[in-house]
């Protein structure tokens, strides 16, 4: 078990100097407990508490990177079986698998086809993350050129496929200087993989058969070598989500060393439909790397959403979508509330207007999710952000009139609201359980 | 204060000194270092530019017996007034607490640590906003805002000062020190720093620690020479007033794990023992203090501060304060208020007043619902007394966001509530506080009554302190160092715990099982 902000506390020098970034000791202590600082800021801890705090606190779950520079990615150095525990922090790798069958225009085209699979998302630039080069072939050399052709042309880092040391070794010569993820050392074969490993320094995949296997190859692999991912070699998905749990509740929750490391998973179906709905289960339990077939922008797109969505940090309020919204048949001459988008104040207020059977619009100013009076203190609902939004949010298209409802709370900003936004300001009741009254008085 | 050993920071020294004669021709001020350094063990003692300027006139005056007053802040003494002849008076400071709302003087002897007098009167800065929002906003919003507000409680404060020595015949320049306690905006506008991004994200006061100033540089009407000591913050919600408390608690001392609660609009928490202390401030806003209530007001007369309903004929009994006819409700009477209604079933665990039961008391207003408590014919003011549902939403928000404030910082230290020791409930409004039924509406943790108690105004309690003996300001700085304060808007396990505390007394009925929910 984790140690608490207060056992680490114990163990702090306490002067509160403030030289590790944060304001007192007990602050850096729950910083070191949540995983978000390490404990190198601190410049006095003593030898002893290093010592204790280093085993405690090292991470239940290895980083593990694959690639170089633009192209490298983070695996592992996750802390929660559930993201609203914390959040999930290094969000999974999509590999696109190419076979080494493919030679020539053939491989262009499934190279060029792979670095296409970039796309933009709430402003956001995603794509895939790695390119799997498979050793369909057999063949030690075919394996190397298609290797070689994918690392100069591809524009992701690489996993290299194969079970034979032989080949990989031929692949690394082309492309160890890419640091890619080797794979995979089987009980058959873990020595010589090991070896070439340890030559290049690149992450190595350790594959089992199943969780007792695989854990008892790990143990043996990591005597000597421990940038690993691991692979419990199922392919049939309802034992694959009960063993990709196992492996993150043993290291998380029983600091079991073997499954400290990052997973990688395989896609068991043929048909692409299926393989998308099968790599979402392993992006939403714990799957560090994906291996997919299949490679088309329709297919790949939905996977890139929900990474995105479950990788989201939590840790924020819970808030709606700033935008103007309709409540009941709205007209051209409905009535427009202002308020903010903190989920509690927008239901609140929703509840209200619909109660009142008055349709109207209510625009929900993006205030980060807090609510109206918090929002006016600390200058996020402000005369000004309320005129910005006014304008971007369309309002002014979807009635004739100008005239604004804010609330009662907020009646001081009636003027510059005014001047700032040239609508007519009316001040609403201070608590939306008056709107239904004063939507009768007015809009009735 | 019985366990504090007095060692004030001002001290009245009488002194005989040698004359001076053609063979020692020492100067006056080197004649009263030399006694000060042999009789009293005082070394390298400073001097005030006008107590020097008299030195050598009132030197003669008393025929070389003098008394000196000194003052000693952090091993740095210096010679604050000099009187002829023996003290007239005896040595005196003041300790003040800037609250947003209202300003309490005391006038301490710091000889034997008793209080001459005291007097309180409202901030003179509400005409620029009830809240330090809105004097903030003030402040950023005109050109001499900070100027204004800054004259306004210097103005208030000195209002106070004439009171209290004129009543007691004491003349200005006795008063050679002054400890000031307040919330970081209020120490900010009164030290004339601007306060603007105090409420700006990520929320940074301009200092935590202040600098001792001359009275005469914040315009304080009293020795022109004496000492400002302003009181250290921890961060830009909890000030000075809640550092100070902390040390009147002497909780930093104590192996006991202590909660300190203001029950105030900021609703600062402080949790801790001598080993570690976190705090935050949850923002609990007025409610209690009767701000933003329909019939809401100040605990004073007239205001209902007990009341008790009938469960069978719903008829309600009140008590206003001074035996005064009814004019509203001050927050003891709103707690009781809600605790009563909910037993007798007028409301139900979400505060929705309910139709059945009285009907007569129950009726339609504007802002929804309501409950009149007294009739227009009973009151002080000829206005029926009631509470509204609005109003119940209110203290419902106020009470869940004091106790999803204390479950939040529970949570980050990663301790049950079971393991707090006692609580301390500081805050005016505290002393009108009825635990039982605060518990039961869910404002504090259910914990045994017998670990709860009240210690009213600490704010100025803990100005006295550092008054009255030099080591707590070196404490309360190291207090003010040691307080991990918790940022309650970063992630939403405040928001969580929020919205869970917006039931009577919470969603979690199992939170409340000693009450007997």
């Amino acid at each position: 078990m984790a140690l608490t902000g207060l056992d680490i506390f114990k163990l702090l020098p306490k002067k509160n100097c403030k030289e590790c970034g944060q304001a007192t000791c007990l602050a850096f202590a729950m910083a070191l407990a949540a995983s978000k600082t390490s404990l190198d800021k601190c410049p006095y801890v003593s030898e002893e508490a290093k010592e204790t705090l280093g085993g405690a606190s090292a991470p239940p779950i290895k980083l593990v990177k694959v690639g170089k520079g633009d192209k490298e990615r983070e695996m592992g150095d996750e802390v929660v079986l559930f993201r609203h525990d914390k959040a999930f922090y290094h969000p999974t790798c999509f590999a696109i698998e190419i076979s080494d069958k493919l030679t020539g225009a053939e491989l262009d085209a499934k190279i060029e086809k792979i670095n296409g699979l970039v796309f933009e998302r709430v402003g956001q630039k995603v794509s895939v993350d790695f390119a799997a080069v498979r050793n369909e072939s057999g063949n030690a050399d075919t394996f190397a050129a298609a290797v070689k052709e994918v690392a100069a042309k591809c524009n992701f880092a690489l996993v290299l496929i194969s079970t034979d040391p032989d080949a990989m070794a031929k692949a690394l010569e082309v492309a160890g200087d890419t640091n890619p993820l080797i794979y995979c050392a089987t009980v058959e074969n873990y020595e010589k993989m090991v070896e070439l490993a340890k030559k290049y320094s690149c992450p190595l995949a350790v594959r089992g058969n199943g969780l007792e296997e695989t854990a008892a190859l790990v143990e043996k692999v990591s005597a000597s070598y421990k940038e690993l991912v691991i692979d419990v070699g199922t392919n049939q998905l309802s034992q694959a989500l009960a063993e990709l749990t196992q492996t993150r509740r043993l290291s998380i929750k029983k600091k079991f060393r073997p499954f400290g490391y990052p997973v990688i998973s395989f896609t068991s179906k043929d048909n692409p439909l299926d393989e998308v709905i099968e790599a979402s289960v392993f992006v939403a339990k714990y799957a560090s790397a994906v291996v997919l077939k299949a490679d088309e922008k329709a297919q790949i797109l939905p996977l890139m959403a929900l990474r995105m969505n479950i990788y989201t940090d939590p840790q924020k309020p819970s808030q709606v979508e700033p935008k103007a919204y309709a409540i009941g048949n709205v007209t051209k001459n409905s009535p427009v509330y202002v308020t903010t988008n903190f989920s509690l104040t927008y239901y609140t207020v929703e509840g209200e207007v619909s109660g009142s059977k008055i349709p109207a619009y209510i625009i929900s100013c993006p205030t980060d999710g807090i609510s109206v009076l918090t929002g006016w203190a600390a200058g996020k609902f402000t005369p000004d952000k309320i005129t910005e939004f006014i304008k971007a949010c369309g309002i002014e298209e979807l009635v004739d009139h100008r005239n604004l409802v804010i609330p009662g709370a907020v009646a001081v900003i009636k003027g510059a609201l005014e001047e700032k936004s040239g609508w007519k300001v009316i001040v609403g009741p201070s608590e939306a359980s008056g709107i239904p009254s004063f939507a009768k008085t007015h809009f009735a | 204060f019985k366990d504090v050993e007095v060692n004030p920071l001002c001290k009245k020294i009488y002194a005989e000194l040698d004359k001076p004669d053609l063979t020692d021709s020492m100067s006056d001020l080197d004649r009263v270092r030399m006694h000060l350094m042999k009789n009293c063990g005082i070394e390298d003692v400073k001097i005030s530019i006008s107590a020097l300027r008299k030195l050598s006139n009132v030197v003669r005056e008393g025929d070389f017996n003098i008394t000196l007053t000194i003052v000693t802040i952090k091993d740095s003494a210096e010679i604050i007034n000099i009187e002829a002849g023996k003290p007239d008076s005896p040595s005196l400071g003041l300790a003040v607490d800037i609250g947003t709302t209202t300003v309490v003087v005391n006038l301490i002897d710091t000889e034997n640590g008793k209080i001459i007098d005291s007097a309180g009167t409202y901030n003179k800065q509400s005409a620029y906003g009830s809240d330090v929002i809105s004097r903030i906003v003030y402040c950023d919003e005109n050109d001499n805002g900070l100027e204004l507000l800054q004259k306004a409680v210097i103005e208030t404060i000195n209002e106070l000062i004439d009171t209290v020595l004129k009543k007691n015949k004491i003349n200005k320049s006795d008063i050679p020190v002054m400890v000031c306690a307040g919330n970081t905006v209020m120490s900010h506008m009164f030290l004339n720093m601007p306060p603007t991004f105090i409420r700006l994200e990520p929320y940074v006061p301009g200092a935590s620690k202040y600098p001792v100033v001359s009275s005469k540089d914040l315009g304080i009407n009293i020795n022109p020479d004496a000492k400002v000591i302003t009181l250290p913050s921890v961060a830009s919600y909890v000030g000075g007033d809640i550092t100070s408390g902390v040390l009147s608690t002497l909780m930093s001392k104590s192996e006991l794990l202590t909660l300190f609660i203001d029950v105030g609009t900021n609703g600062e928490l402080v949790l801790g023992n001598s080993d570690w202390m976190v705090s935050c401030s949850c923002s609990a806003g007025p409610a209690f203090e009767g701000s933003g209530i329909t019939c809401g007001m100040r605990a004073m007369d007239g205001a209902i501060d007990w009341i008790e309903i009938d469960k069978e004929s719903m008829e309600v009994k009140v008590r206003a304060i001074g035996n005064k006819k009814p004019l509203g409700i001050c927050g003891s009477g709103l707690i009781y208020s809600l605790s009563e209604m909910l037993d007798s079933g007028i409301i139900d665990r979400a505060g929705n007043i309910l139709e059945n039961g009285s009907s007569i008391r129950v009726r339609m207003g504007n802002e929804g619902k309501e409950f009149v408590l007294v009739f227009a014919k009973d009151s002080g003011s000829g206005r029926d007394v009631v509470v509204t549902e609005g109003d119940i939403k209110n203290l419902i928000r106020a009470k869940g966001a004091i106790f999803a404030g204390i479950r939040t910082m529970l949570q980050q230290v990663e301790l049950d509530v079971d393991a707090i020791d006692r609580v301390y409930i500081a805050g005016g409004f505290g002393n009108y506080i009825n635990i039982t039924d605060a518990v039961n509406i869910g404002l504090f943790p259910d914990l045994p009554a017998d670990k709860y108690a009240y210690i009213g105004n600490s704010s100025v309690h803990g100005a006295m302190l550092v008054l009255l003996c030099q080591e707590a300001l070196y404490e309360i700085e190291d207090i003010s160092d040691r307080i991990t304060y918790i940022e309650l808007s970063i992630g939403n396990k405040f928001m969580d715990e929020f919205i869970s505390a917006l039931f009577i007394p919470h969603t979690n009925l199992n939170l409340f099982q000693r009450c007997g929910v």
